[in-house]
Formats: C-alpha cells, structure tokens, sequence
C-alpha cells in the first residue's frame, strides 16, 4: 500500500473540534526531499494539519502514514520549528541554550549532553551561520537571526523531515530571502520540507509544491498547478460560509 | 547593640531558630517556583492562588485547631478548588481565564475572611494574612523542609522539562513532551508551596517570597540556571535578614521579609546595567534590534 517514494500520506483525514470541523477527509501524499507549502485561508485548517503531522491531534477518521509508521513512532524523524513569536525572546537563555534543546528528546534522564550531542549542536550553529553568535542572549538578534537559531534547532533535532510553522511570518525582505535560500538547500540536500505558509507570492517562489486547504483538500501537488485561479477563487473568495460549498476533490460522496 | 546582639543572639531563643530555619527552607523552593512564575507570566495568578487559600486553612482550624496536617489538606483544597474552577469556567463559560480566576479567588478570599471572623476569638486574624513567625510549631518546620526537598527534587530531575515548558511549550509538545502534565504539576507544587510558607509569610504575603527573588534575578540573569541559581540566593539571604529585622523592629515577619526584598528588587530594577532603567536611559536607542 505505501509508496516508497512518498514520506507523508493522508488517507481520508477528519479532525473534529466540537462540532467545528477543522479538516474534512483529506487525502494526500508528500514525496519524499520536496519542499511543500501548506496554503488556506485563516481557520482552513493548516495548523490543524500541522499537529496531525507530529501526532499530538487526534482523528476523527482516516489516517496518517510517516513513511510506514504512525507519527508518534516516527518522532525522530520529524524536527519542529515553531511559529517564532511563540515565545518570549526576553528568556534568559543563549542562542546555544536554545540549539541545545534540540537534543533534550533523545536524552535520558539525569544524563547530560554527551560529547557527540554538543558536536551537534555546534554543527547545526555553524551550518546555520550563527556559531559566533552562540553566547548572545537571544533578544540581542535580528529577526533573521532569531529564525535561524529555531531552524538549528530543529537540524540539531537530526531528523530528516522538517515542520515549519509560518516561518516567514514577521520576516522582512533580507530575511525570506536567507530563509528562502536556507529551506531550498535543505530540499537539494534530499530533506524534506513541509511549511504553513500565507503568502502566496512566497510559496511560489520558494517551494516546489502545494497542498490548498479550505477545511477540505482544495488541490495538492506542483504549486503552479495548485495555485490556479480557479483554486485561489475557491480557497480564498469562497465566502466566509464553512465548508461543503463547490469544491471539487476532496473525496466527498 | 553589638554585631553579635543584633545577628546571633536573637537566634539563642529556640522560636527564632524555627522561623529561620523555616524562612531559608521556603527561600530555596520559593526562589525556584518564582523564576517559573515570572518567566510564564502567571505572577497575577500566583498571587491569585495564595489568596484563595484562606478559606481552606480556616475551615481546618475551625475543625481540626491546629493541626499542620488539617491546615496542609485545607490550603491544598481550597488552593487546587479555585485552580481547576476557574480552569473549568473559563473553558465551559464565555469568561476567560484571567477573569475566572480573578471572581473564583476573591470569593474563595471573602469566604475565608468571613470564617476567620467566626473563629474562637485567640486566633488573629492578622495571623492569617500576614504571618506570626512565632508561631512555626515542628510540625511547620517538617513541612517546609518537605516541601523544599520534594521542589529541588523536581527541578533537578525534570529541569530539561521545566526549561522546555517554560520557554516553548509547543516545541515542548513537538518532542513528545507531557506539556499538561508538567504545568499541573507545576500548579500543585506552587500550591504546596504556598501552604507552607503560610505561617512564616501569611496568605496575602506569601507569594512575595516567591515573585521578588524571582524578579529581582530576573533583571541581572541572561541564562536559565544563573536565574534559578541567584532567586534562590536572593530569597534566603533576605529571608534571614527579614527575620532579624523584624525582630528588632517588632513587625510582621512576612512584612518585614517582603521590604527586604522589595529593596533589592527596586534596586535591581534600577541598577541593573543590561535590563534595568539606567541602562535603558543610558542606551535610550539602537542595540537592542527588535524582531
């Protein structure tokens, strides 16, 4: 049944909130070391889709297949890289404090970071440029730098999937341009990227493909093809009227 | 009055020995659970919390006197009853959480004040809210030591945890984290805390020896264990000096301990040359990048 070739497949995924329907039987599959935006409108779903991904949203229907296995037991692979305003960058705390808890999943308790954790973590700092500055305080940074010390992270995780929440949010011009050229090594280096995105112009320009939601699968595949007028006029200007309108695929009866 | 009248002798009388002894032991717990409060913005609510306690410290006395046993139980409920009702408001009811706990804790505190009120007449209100360090019998001391060795425990075991949830508890989610289980945790050993430092500090100034140790690290620290390390120091150095002031000054020994460190809390707030408001003048532009 699994494609080798896919890294990520839905199969008919529900996430119900309630009685809010979140995402509605959605199907799809991720090959695998491509870059993909997740597309929608606000509320389609694209957090929602996310959390299904690193296994800690349940399902009302269908399933998620990481490779062969159940998101949570793939949780090595899978490297995590928040939305960067999520946290407080007043935290006492140093950039290597925070590349350091990349490493935190795969400690054992009372044991500290090995010689070959912190080898990492000062490999991932170098491959993201900010070795130099790994004794600053993490609000004396720029924007750029701050995402860069998440992205790390999330390299000195070692997984070889990396989930991306809005990371171009709050970014300016320099910095989705670094970012832009950071996340297209990591593709061409066979990683694979999966991104919440809501720039449009963004994810064409940085990734390969896209997966439209709006509660259900709007279009998924190469991002031209997703990105069709037709598929932005109903993802976007459907109206404010959930769900269950004209929308083709989605695999409803 | 020499050095040794004003710093050693007050400590030949075996109640100042206890209260010292008891304020350091809340000092290196206090110190710790502060830093968490501080850094996840839950200062208000901790405040919240001490105050709810009253009705349930109360309610043991009147039927069980003066038991440490019967008070523990009382504070616990009556501290974890508000924590999971406002929890449950707020997630149930259009009042969100904040608001939920503001209402749940006054009404809890009104309650409290009311049971006092009805209590045998010997027993002070003032006693209550803020502290009679002459008061802190064995069993208040067993349990102040309890308490400080179960919080140090917790924070040396599970400090990767306590880091991650503090910081960023959806990367804490991400890497199979029990986020959940963590901040209850967290809520119920504050609550312990706080229940033992009742006695010594009083249910309106407990949370002090908590939040300005916290706070005043807060402004000097840039890393994590630094600020753990200096709250803690903070909070016993002042709690000793707190007793003998209010020794020789006859106050309230919460009150006494808590101006001792609002002091070095202003002067922290102050002084500090990267995050306090000299440096901020001195600084006034530039450096700091915003994101």
């Amino acid at each position: 049944m699994t494609d080798e070739h896919n890294i990520i497949s839905f199969r008919g995924v529900t996430v119900r909130y309630g009685r809010v329907t979140a995402l509605q039987d959605v199907s799809f599959q991720i090959p695998c070391g491509s870059s993909t935006a997740i597309l929608g409108a606000n509320g389609a779903g694209k957090s929602t889709l996310l959390r299904a991904v690193m296994g800690w949203q349940r399902l009302n229907a269908g399933e998620i297949r990481i490779g062969d296995e159940h998101p949570q037991h793939a949780r090595p692979r899978l490297a995590y890289v928040p939305q960067r305003h999520s946290v407080d960058w007043d935290f006492p705390i140093t950039v290597r404090g925070v590349v350091e808890q990349g490493r935190y999943p795969a400690l054992r308790l009372f044991h500290g970071l090995s010689p070959g954790d912190r080898g990492r973590v000062e490999a991932a700092m170098e491959e993201l440029g900010i070795a130099n500055l790994a004794d600053r305080q993490i609000r004396m940074l720029s924007g750029g730098q701050q995402q860069r010390v998440f992205l790390a992270r999330a390299v000195a995780q070692g997984g070889d999937i990396f989930l991306l929440d809005e990371p171009f949010a709050g970014l300016d011009l320099f910095g989705s341009e670094e970012l832009t050229h950071i996340l297209k090594a990591w593709v061409e280096q066979g990683r694979t990227v999966l991104a919440a995105v809501h720039d449009l112009g963004v994810a064409r320009s940085c990734f390969a493909r896209g997966v439209l939601l709006k509660t259900t699968l709007v279009a998924a595949g190469p991002i031209e093809e997703v990105l069709s007028p037709a598929n932005i006029d109903v993802a976007y200007r459907g109206g404010h009227c959930v769900h269950k309108d004209h929308v083709h695929g989605g695999g409803q009866p | 009055m020499s050095l040794h009248d004003a710093l050693v002798a007050p400590f030949a009388y075996e109640f100042m020995g206890r209260a010292l002894l008891s304020a350091v032991l809340l000092g290196v717990s206090g110190g710790l659970i502060g830093c968490i409060l501080v850094l996840r913005r839950l200062a208000l609510m901790g405040d919240a919390l001490s105050h709810s306690l009253l009705p349930g410290v109360a309610a043991a006395w009147y039927f069980f006197g003066t038991s440490t046993t019967a008070l523990f139980f009382g504070g616990l409920a009556a501290g974890l009853l508000t924590a999971l009702g406002s929890a449950l408001l707020s997630r149930m009811t259009r009042v969100k959480e904040d608001a939920a706990f503001g209402s749940l804790f006054i009404v809890f505190f009104g309650a409290g004040v009311a049971l006092v009120s009805k209590l045998p007449t010997r027993i002070n209100l003032t006693d209550f809210l803020f502290g009679n360090v002459l008061g802190v019998n064995r069993g208040e001391l067993q349990l102040a030591a309890a308490v400080c060795v179960l919080t140090v425990a917790v924070f040396v075991v599970f400090y990767r945890s306590v880091l991650l949830e503090t910081f960023d508890p959806v990367f804490h989610r991400a890497t199979g984290g029990r986020g959940g289980l963590v901040h209850m945790g967290f809520l119920a050993l504050t609550v312990l805390n706080l229940v033992a430092a009742m006695q010594t500090m009083g249910v309106v100034l407990a949370l002090g020896l908590f939040l300005l140790p916290a706070v005043s690290a807060y402004l000097w620290c840039d890393r994590f264990m630094t600020m753990l390390l200096l709250s803690v120091a903070i909070a016993v150095v002042n709690c000793a000096v707190g007793i003998l002031v209010s020794f020789h000054a006859g106050l309230a020994s919460g009150a006494s301990i808590v101006l001792c460190l609002g002091v070095v809390f202003i002067l922290s707030a102050v002084f500090s040359p990267r995050h306090g408001a000299l440096g901020a003048l001195r600084l006034s532009s530039g450096r700091r990048p915003q994101p």
